[in-house]
């Protein structure tokens, strides 16, 4: 639907509730409407192909007295985005929830209800998401009153109320630390034999703050930094997301030559990134070999960015209004000469990956989501490209210099997992294609930072996405008055990407979950929290440590 | 003295566990790579282990956060002793950036006592390899022990100088 077109049948739905204005570009289109009719316009976008990206929520009490809400979609056949805004007054932040019939929307209305303590009417699941299970009820760090470095005391014995098993199920705890998941994370699997039958996920153990930090006590300039260090993976993703947010909000226009950097640096940390993935889903299917090859052929990437940015990772490349160093003609032949070198070797790896029928048998028809189902949780990236929807931002919505690049967008309909390794196997020869192209019409020469004002605007909103290996990140920026965001906002893919695990694993194996929560790239290791299920009685909870103390103590003696 | 100590201990392969408490996965990544083709720790017999039952040392990585504080702590307690915890990582060593924030209790030290520390962000996988060496007694130390101090806001321009020179003279120092 083309963006007139969906403003005339919002118009001709809504009536005067409705204001359209233009966003800080032609692509971006902006609707505020009043409270009562904010869930309906979500569904009508929802219903007119719209694909939902995110919640904003803003603490703009001090400045106007309400809270802001914002839920974006995106419209990637016509490349434009629309961010629908309405806000609640101070005294009651209520909103109509939209999780029952969005699912993607899910996360982002508890994590609201988390953090600055908004209430969603008929959330499905209104439990805590973000914040840890003893953070005392009433704190919400979002709210502008509460300082970033508050630690309210810690209580013991609380633990999170997983969800209700379903019948004739028995729960095994995978997490907080365990061997196929690299970073701490709890799933509660609900099994019928081998059979997955269902799935909670207790996270957000990693979280670290790093919204309010940034809105309290850094400057615009320092935030490309910590939003590196994000992702220790796809760190320039999210710095890149931030800088172009900062300069669509204050309409800062870059210098060409330096979104072609930025366009080389992306695609370079994608290659080494899918070749990450592969080795780790080899060894998350028992497959070592693949492990330590795919590892061997990244290696001369990790060296390549070291000599391009001088560190491995976590380069520390952009920032607002350019890039921090030039690829000198001297670089451009040491990056094709390592391109080269990657190219044939993974040629090699994926004869071998493709043509092996053990991966075939532990891939194929694992984790299968038809398409509808994909695009109901807004699944991202090579997942989503995995199982038939063929989205990719750098070519929906184009950035830095990929408008100027011809590629080719792999898309599987295979379902599973099987279709998102090819998927990935096939990305990587495209992002050796782009990085040569970008090489090839990179403007020879030209400034590489752009000056930037003093002062930027305050209350100026910028979006961005950008294409991380993972799928689609989006920063949302609102411009604050001290030199430093009101509100930033950054949606990693692995967060709606995880949202849809639950669905993927539904009668599968328990002995496939290791691939499966892997095929969407996220990481994990052995201290269990212990869950016990008495079949009969149907009750279930967790026991507090010192209960469990007790009871294997009081065993031990006669 | 410590590293006759961990020749004593652990005149055996080591067993590694890594244990992420809120990283970014840089580190993780680069204790990762030590495994593979290029750095290939198992040839000094290091290998990772998933549980910490298995484990002789405890790799680090990433700053405290607040529900992982107990969790660190309960896997620092299943290893059998004599164990050792190396904290890799900025935000290990303290926190890192964010050590100070609402949902971090800071660096590795505060739930679990570190014994060396591997500094980086994220640390190369040869600072890695060199560190657990180090603390085997495979390798000799190659920097003397230096104390800085930071200076005090609002910054006083004599003692920024003060600074400055001392720094120049620790550069000195270890470059002998």
């Amino acid at each position: 639907m083309t963006k007139d077109s969906l403003i005339r049948t919002l118009r001709d739905g809504f009536g005067p509730a409705l204001t359209v204005s233009e966003g800080a570009t032609p692509k971006r289109l902006v609707l505020d409407i009043d409270r009562t009719a904010f869930r309906a316009a979500a569904l009508k976008l929802r219903a007119a192909g719209g694909r939902y990206m995110v919640g904003v929520g803003s603490d703009e009490r001090d400045r106007r007295g309400a809270f802001g809400m914002i839920h974006l979609f995106a419209f990637d056949k016509d490349g434009f985005t629309v961010a629908l805004r309405t806000s609640a007054p101070a005294e009651t932040p209520e909103f109509d929830s939209i999780a029952p019939e969005i699912p993607a929307a899910g996360w982002t209305e508890r994590e609201y209800m988390d953090l600055l303590g908004f209430t969603f009417k008929g959330n499905p699941k209104p439990k805590k998401l973000i914040l840890a299970d003893d953070w005392p009820a009433g704190i919400h760090p979002l709210r502008k009153e509460v300082p970033y470095n508050l630690v309210p005391p810690s209580a013991e014995d609380v633990a999170y109320e997983l969800d209700e098993a379903p019948e004739g199920t028995t729960t095994v705890p995978i997490g907080p630390f365990h061997p196929s998941l690299h970073e701490p994370a709890h799933f509660a699997v609900y099994v019928d034999g081998e059979t997955i039958k269902g799935c909670d996920y207790r996270g957000f153990m990693t979280h670290r703050g790093i919204e309010k930090l940034c809105q309290t006590q850094v400057s615009y300039n320092e935030v490309p930094f910590v939003a590196e260090r994000i992702c220790g993976i796809c760190g320039s993703v999210h710095a890149a997301a931030y800088s172009q947010s900062v300069e669509e909000a204050a309409g800062i226009k870059i210098a060409r030559r330096a979104e072609f950097i930025r366009t080389i640096m992306l695609e370079i940390e994608r290659l080494h990134s899918h070749l990450l993935w592969l080795g780790v889903a080899g060894h998350l299917i028992g497959y070592d070999t693949i492990f330590m090859q795919s590892w061997r052929v990244r290696e001369p990437i990790m060296w390549l960015s070291e000599r391009l940015t001088g560190n491995r990772k976590t380069y520390g490349m952009i920032v607002i209004g350019g890039v921090r160093r030039d690829i000198t003609p001297a670089l451009r032949e040491d990056i094709l000469g390592v391109l080269k070198k990657v190219e044939t070797e993974v040629g090699g790896l994926k004869d071998a990956v493709l043509k092996d029928t053990s991966i075939h048998r532990r891939t194929k028809g694992v984790g299968f989501i038809p398409r509808e189902e994909a695009e109901a949780w807004s699944l991202l990236g090579p997942v989503a490209r995995g199982r038939g929807v063929d989205i990719d931002v750098r070519r929906d919505h184009p950035y830095a210099a990929y408008d100027e690049l011809s590629f080719d967008v792999p898309v599987m309909d295979s379902g599973d997992v099987w279709g998102t390794l090819v998927v990935r196997l096939l990305e990587i020869f495209e992002s050796i294609k782009i990085v040569r192209q970008a090489l090839d019409k990179m403007p020879s020469d030209g400034p590489l930072l752009t000056e930037v004002a003093d002062v930027l605007p305050a209350y100026r909103h910028g979006l961005s996405m950008v294409e991380a290996p993972r799928g689609e990140s989006v920063h949302y920026l609102i411009t604050g008055p001290e030199n430093r965001p009101e509100r930033w906002r950054v949606r990693a893919p692995t967060y709606t990407n995880l949202q849809g695990v639950p669905r993927m694993l539904l009668d599968n194996q328990l002995a496939d979950f290791p691939i499966i929560v892997g095929s969407i790239d996220p990481c994990f290791s052995c201290t269990d929290r212990v869950l016990v299920v008495d079949g009969r009685a149907r009750s279930r909870r967790v026991f507090a440590r010192s209960e469990i103390e007790a009871l294997g103590r009081g065993r031990r003696k006669p | 003295m410590l590293a006759k100590l961990a020749r004593k201990a652990f005149p055996k392969s080591l067993w590694l566990y890594h244990c992420n408490s809120g990283a970014c996965n840089g580190c993780d990544i680069e204790i990762l790579n030590v495994l593979t083709p290029y750095y290939d720790v198992e040839r000094f017999g290091i290998k990772l282990v998933g549980s910490p039952r298995h484990a002789d040392v405890m790799l680090l990585s990433g700053a405290v956060t607040r529900p992982t504080f107990p969790l660190v702590k309960r896997a620092f307690e299943a290893m059998p002793g004599p164990k050792l915890v190396f904290g890799v990582g900025s935000c290990a060593l303290g926190g890192g950036c964010w050590f100070d924030t609402y949902n971090v209790s800071g660096g590795g030290a505060t739930a679990v006592p570190v014994d060396y520390y591997i500094p980086g962000c994220p640390p190369r996988p040869e600072a890695i390899v060199y560190g657990v060496a180090l603390a085997l007694g495979l390798v000799d130390k190659k920097a003397a022990p230096v104390e800085l101090k930071q200076v005090e806001f609002p910054i006083d321009a004599q003692l920024r100088n003060r600074a400055w020179e001392e720094r120049n003279v620790i550069y000195k120092l270890l470059r002998d």
